[in-house]
């Protein structure tokens, strides 16, 4: 996957988790928990999508780099370079 | 067979356990002893009609808008949506304590506010700090218990608007005898007057089938008439359980519902010490006949009632308390089409030892029944005017009736006094959801059983 692939493949997963929200002025550098009021709850569902859509494993010690869009892309990069 | 993830008991919390699994993987099973589902949450036919059984208003109400509102996480997690069900706000619900005072409360928390600041000037400033140390506590941080009553003497400095707090809160939410823990009493008091009261349109039936539906499209499955009557384990893993009609059922991991003191019992193991009863309940349906009902409170969803001169919530030494209880008029739901049927509830604490007793002799049991029908029909109606003449049916629960119908030991609606609030029991792959894991009513149980799922078993497959 290219980052662009993963950039849409997360906002996908969020958008499936709120149908309501707003990319519009989204910040890639800013926290997306504060962006888009995205709870523990809802990050877990992330992590649980990834897992069922592309069997990736991520550990709870690097849940924190799924906080903004462009850690999320950074950490995902090389887990998702074959899919 | 193996199932990887097994629940026992089919009420809400191991519904919504099971849809939030199942959403990530549909390898779960629900083993639910009743030919029904929904637990304490229920609904039977009488006359070719359908009465609810555990439903007087939901807890928790909040506006889609709110995001963080518990209500609006559950949906999330199960992946529900609010238009699949039609909320219906209550209208406005009152505390009375006869003689004393009365508070009215709605979805605006405005008003309860207004009301202390009128009829409990005293306390308007004590009141004040009290909601404002409780939007800055966390509930869920497990602790030992704190006593909510003495915690509530250091800012309200007056005994009745104490007591009159407390009575909503303990009659839908309180395991424990007099007093509640300081977490369940904060949980109550967001999820009561913060946030506030609902129902969904249609019946329970209604709510049930949609979470069932839902569930099933998952692919997630359910057996009734499974009832569970052994947990086999070696060597502190669960290896999985045995039905009463002896078939073996093996799982990886598996969630109880059923209650803490029940799920030991089905392990072989000893009850825990218990230090204060159970609660037991009798609640009585009034089916009314709109032409001949007499003018009936069209304002007032919940009554929460005490006539006596102090408020006693704990086990009676008669059969019924009738000083103090709560009325539901299920009508009074803002923008529920009109309907032929109406219908008056009520519910009072109950002794399950005298019942048990009664129940000795069939007649003698029954006859009581027709009594508490009668006496809390005389209490309801000094409250919301006479009904008698409409009354076209009536039906009364008995802590014996809940117990046979939810296998809740003692009929104890609310479970064990003491509870696990990690829903930790030793065993590596045995979890406790539901009622005994501390969250209580429908919201309460639904994400009791969501969280014991995030937390315990969504990393293990
Ligand atoms: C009269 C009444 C009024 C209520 N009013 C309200 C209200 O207005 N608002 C509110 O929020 N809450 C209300 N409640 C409480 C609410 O219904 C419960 O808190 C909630 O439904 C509890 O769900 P649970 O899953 O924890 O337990 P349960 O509903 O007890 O679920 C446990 C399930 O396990 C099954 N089971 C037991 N043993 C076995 C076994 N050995 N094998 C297989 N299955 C087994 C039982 O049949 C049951 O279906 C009321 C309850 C009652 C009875």
């Amino acid at each position: 996957m290219t980052r662009e692939d993963i950039k849409t493949l997360i906002l996908e997963i969020i958008q499936d988790i709120d149908d309501e929200a707003d990319f519009d002025n989204l910040d890639p550098g800013k926290p997306l928990r504060d962006q888009l009021d995205l709870d523990s709850m809802d990050f877990l569902d992330i992590v649980m999508e990834l897992r069922k859509r592309h069997q990736l494993q991520i550990p709870e010690a690097d849940y924190p780099h799924l906080a903004t869009l462009n850690s999320c892309v950074d950490y995902l990069e090389p887990l998702l370079k074959d899919a | 067979m193996k199932i990887p993830f097994l629940i026992i008991g089919g009420g809400l919390s191991g519904l919504a356990a099971a849809i939030r699994f199942a959403r990530f993987n549909p390898e779960v099973l629900i083993l639910e002893k009743h030919h029904r589902i929904g637990g304490l949450n229920s609904y039977f036919f009488r006359n070719n009609q359908l009465f609810e059984t555990g439903l007087h208003a939901i807890t928790n109400y909040a506006a889609a808008k709110d995001r963080r509102a518990p209500l609006n996480r559950l949906l999330r997690q199960l992946k529900l949506s609010r238009d699949q069900f039609q909320f219906h706000q209550q209208i406005q619900s009152e505390i009375i304590f006869k003689g004393c005072a009365s508070l009215s409360f709605s979805n605006d928390f405005a008003m309860i506010e207004e009301e202390i600041a009128r009829k409990f000037p005293h306390c308007q400033d004590g009141f004040h700090r009290l909601v404002a140390f409780l939007h800055s506590f966390d509930p869920f941080t497990i602790a030992p218990f704190r006593s909510a009553r003495q915690f509530l003497n250091r800012y309200i400095p007056d005994r009745l608007l104490v007591d009159m707090l407390l009575c909503p809160l303990m009659f839908y939410g309180s395991s424990i005898e007099e007093d509640m823990d300081l977490g369940q009493f904060a949980i109550m008091f967001r999820a009561i007057f913060l946030e506030g009261l609902f129902r969904p349109g249609g019946t329970v039936k209604d709510f049930l089938d949609v979470l069932l539906t839902h569930y099933r499209a998952l692919g997630g499955s359910l057996r009734t008439g499974a009832e569970v009557s052994t947990i086999l384990h070696t060597g502190g893993r669960i290896d999985g359980v045995v039905l009463a009609t002896g078939e073996t059922i093996l799982c990886d991991c598996l969630l109880s519902t059923i209650g803490i003191e029940e799920t030991l019992s089905l392990l072989g193991r000893p009850p825990l010490p218990q230090n204060s009863p159970r609660l037991g309940f009798v609640e009585t349906i009034f089916q009314l006949q709109p032409a001949l009902c007499p003018q009936l409170p069209e304002d007032r969803t919940i009554i929460f009632f005490n006539n006596s001169a102090t408020f006693h919530y704990k086990k009676p030494d008669t059969a019924v308390d009738f000083t103090s209880g709560v009325i539901c008029l299920p009508q009074n739901f803002a923008g529920l089409p009109p309907s032929t049927r109406q219908e008056i509830r009520s519910t009072h604490l109950a002794s399950y030892d005298a019942w048990k007793e009664l129940a000795r002799d069939r007649h003698e049991y029954l006859a009581e029944k027709g009594k508490t029908a009668d006496h809390s029909r005389e209490v309801l109606s000094a409250i919301t005017g006479d009904f008698s003449r409409a009354i076209v049916y009536h039906d009364t629960f008995t802590p014996l009736t809940i117990e046979r119908y939810t296998a809740k030991k003692e009929g104890a609606i609310y479970g064990h006094p003491q509870k696990i609030k990690d829903g930790v029991l030793g065993c590596d792959n045995l979890f406790l959801a539901g009622t005994d894991q501390g969250f209580l009513g429908i919201i309460g149980s639904m994400l009791s059983g969501v969280s014991m799922v995030n937390q315990h078993m969504l990393a293990r497959f």
